[in-house]
């Protein structure tokens, strides 16, 4: 693999007592679109913080390709944040706000507005935007000006911080796929955080999972998705169904079934943990079908999730979901004896 | 009654009643007016004879002139250090969390609730103790304690909603520290430092307890009207009053103005 563009290594912060970031080791590929996901107060924001240079580490280093850049000020790092605010300047218009940076450095009028027509196009706004106030642009024509304001800038890394958390969940749809796009179309590395897992999966190459100022799991969403690294990650991404089962000879012991599972071969030091399936990969087993491990419950009650409907089926004291397209719909009744069923493969086993 | 008449009623108690606060409150500056234009030496009413010779008076005096130049180099003065004391205390206070800031934030407000004359009576004091002859220039002092918190409190205002993520994405897109106040703090809290200033300079022109105790030999407008009154009455007092009235109306309309300018070619 080639040389890394940024690599983190030990890279920690402190806040008084406070540890927000401890001990980071990471490298980020030239042009990958790279996002750390965690939950809020988990030092995803020190952290980017710190690579975009406006928080100064405590330990460790960073290195842009190679050079450490801890005291270099954000405004000589060759790098650029989009800001969860987006921190549009109110006094200026849009012209003026994506001109910034070259009026920084000293470009010249007819130079900058040129480069601020062609951003304009690039980020599909109409050209007449270039005199717009900012304050009357919509919500999704803001983040499109300030991302053309970090491009004007010709960073070689572009930082997000959660820009698109404020905005509502069609448009943000909308945007996340027009900042994949956008990432195809520069070329650039994106290093972006987020709270939503939903949302870093859509967009990114790879994905580094935080909590409590420590990355738990570095991979491909796939490889996230289909293979958490605990039972964090797992309940992170979404609504799963997580056992608690320890290894027996048979197989996976789970107390709270009161029977033996079937399982992934679990690693020889594998005392007790979890096994954890996604809700798509349980089924209703019907009379002559069969399954590696069912359990009879009762059908509590149903949701409908758009293309999906989920079911919650509970076996005493545990609660399972069970998801199904709309069109293998369950044809039953609330209130049914039903028995739900999944495949070993089908399922992962995860620590605490 | 109809609820129609209810309504109307209800309207006209409300005409009525701001009708009379208004005329409550411009009356006394409207009756100073008038008596400027009479043309008998003593306030009598009504006006037998109308002349406007003390206006002729007021901008050929050598005393008015002494009095205008002293009263306008102190609210001067006072305006230009107070906004620069307010800007930068109002970003200390909004923008940054350190020990003591609450305490701080109390007492730089106390002096505002002082009994001016009282403060006036303290500094003076203060000064004579520590050997300093008051003149014009201990007014400036004495206006500043006063009036600084004031504006500091205004500039505060704006600089509460002053997102500071601006100036960081000013400096992460490559402004230096000069730049980013230059071009992004400055002229995004400029209303307040406008309205703070215009403030400060009203509020000294316009003082008397302060002044009174601590111009020394020197004398500002008010102190000079005061004085007048007391003996020594002639229309000039009247028009002096007027016209330092009307110029504080000026100023507040061009600051006005001003500031609609500014919108309307932001908006453009």
């Amino acid at each position: 693999m080639a040389d890394p563009i940024l690599r983190l290594s030990q890279l920690s912060k402190r806040f008084g007592q406070f540890e927000a970031v401890k001990e980071i080791d990471l490298a980020i590929q030239e042009g990958e679109f790279f996002t750390i996901v965690g939950p809020s107060g988990s030092g995803k924001t020190t952290l980017i913080r710190m690579l975009a240079g406006l928080e100064e580490p405590s330990g460790g280093e960073i290195l842009l390709r190679g050079e450490r850049i801890n005291e270099t000020p954000a405004n000589r790092r060759p790098t650029c944040m989009v800001f969860q605010s987006l921190a549009l300047f109110p006094h200026r218009s849009v012209g003026q706000n994506i001109e910034f940076p070259l009026k920084m450095r000293g470009v010249p009028p007819a130079e900058r507005k040129n480069r601020a027509d062609e951003l304009l196009r690039l980020l599909r706004l109409p050209e007449d935007y270039y005199k717009k106030q900012v304050s009357q642009c919509s919500g999704g024509e803001r983040q499109r000006i300030a991302l053309a304001r970090a491009l004007a800038f010709d960073p070689e890394i572009l930082f997000f911080d959660e820009p698109l958390s404020a905005i509502d969940y069609r448009l943000r749809k909308t945007l996340e796929k027009e900042l994949k796009d956008l990432h195809r179309e520069t070329g650039k590395t994106f290093v972006y955080i987020t709270h939503s897992l939903e949302e870093a999966m859509v967009m990114s190459d790879r994905i580094g999972i935080m909590r409590m100022g420590e990355l738990v799991q570095v991979g491909a969403p796939d490889e996230i998705y289909s293979r958490p690294a605990n039972r964090f990650v797992s309940e992170f991404m979404g609504e799963v169904n997580v056992l608690e089962v320890q290894p027996n000879g048979a197989g996976l012991h789970c107390p709270v079934l009161g029977s033996t599972l079937q399982g992934p071969d679990a690693k020889a030091d594998f005392a007790s943990g979890y096994l954890v399936i996604r809700p798509e990969y349980l089924r209703f087993i019907g009379p002559g079908e069969t399954a590696e491990n069912t359990v009879t419950g009762v059908l509590y009650n149903e949701y409908a999730l758009g293309s999906r409907i989920q079911y919650q089926v509970r076996v005493g004291e545990q609660v399972f979901l069970v998801e199904k397209l709309r069109e293998q719909r369950y044809g039953g009744n609330l209130d049914d004896e039903v028995i739900i069923g999944w495949e070993a493969r089908d399922s992962v086993l995860a620590t605490e | 009654m109809t609820d129609g008449r209810k309504k109307r009623v209800t309207h006209n108690l409300i005409a009525v009643w701001s009708g009379s606060l208004i005329l409550f409150l411009y009356l006394p500056i409207f009756c100073v007016a008038l008596a400027s234009f009479s043309k008998q030496r003593y306030f009598r009413f009504p006006i037998p004879a109308f002349d406007t010779q003390w206006y002729e008076r007021a901008f050929t005096s050598l005393t008015v002139r002494d009095l205008v130049s002293t009263s306008l180099s102190i609210a001067l003065i006072v305006a230009l250090v107070s906004v620069v004391l307010g800007f930068f205390g109002a970003l200390a206070f909004a923008r940054f969390d350190w020990r003591g800031r609450r305490l701080y934030q109390r007492l730089v407000l106390l002096p505002i609730f002082f009994p001016q004359a009282v403060l006036g009576l303290a500094l003076l004091i203060w000064f004579s103790s520590v050997g300093i002859i008051p003149d014009w220039r201990t007014a400036v002092i004495a206006h500043l304690v006063w009036i600084v918190p004031i504006v500091t409190l205004v500039i505060s205002i704006q600089a509460y909603s002053f997102d500071p993520a601006l100036e960081e994405a000013a400096f992460d897109l490559g402004a230096t520290r000069w730049q980013t106040l230059k071009e992004v703090t400055l002229p995004v809290l400029w209303p307040g430092v406008v309205s703070g200033g215009l403030f400060a300079f009203l509020l000294s022109w316009g003082n008397f307890p302060l002044s009174l105790f601590t111009t020394g030999a020197d004398q500002t407008v008010p102190e000079w009207l005061y004085a007048k009154m007391v003996s020594g009455y002639t229309p000039l007092v009247p028009t002096l009053g007027a016209l330092t009235t009307a110029s504080a109306a000026l100023i507040l309309v061009l600051g006005y103005g001003g500031w609609v300018f500014m919108r309307h070619r932001q908006a453009r």
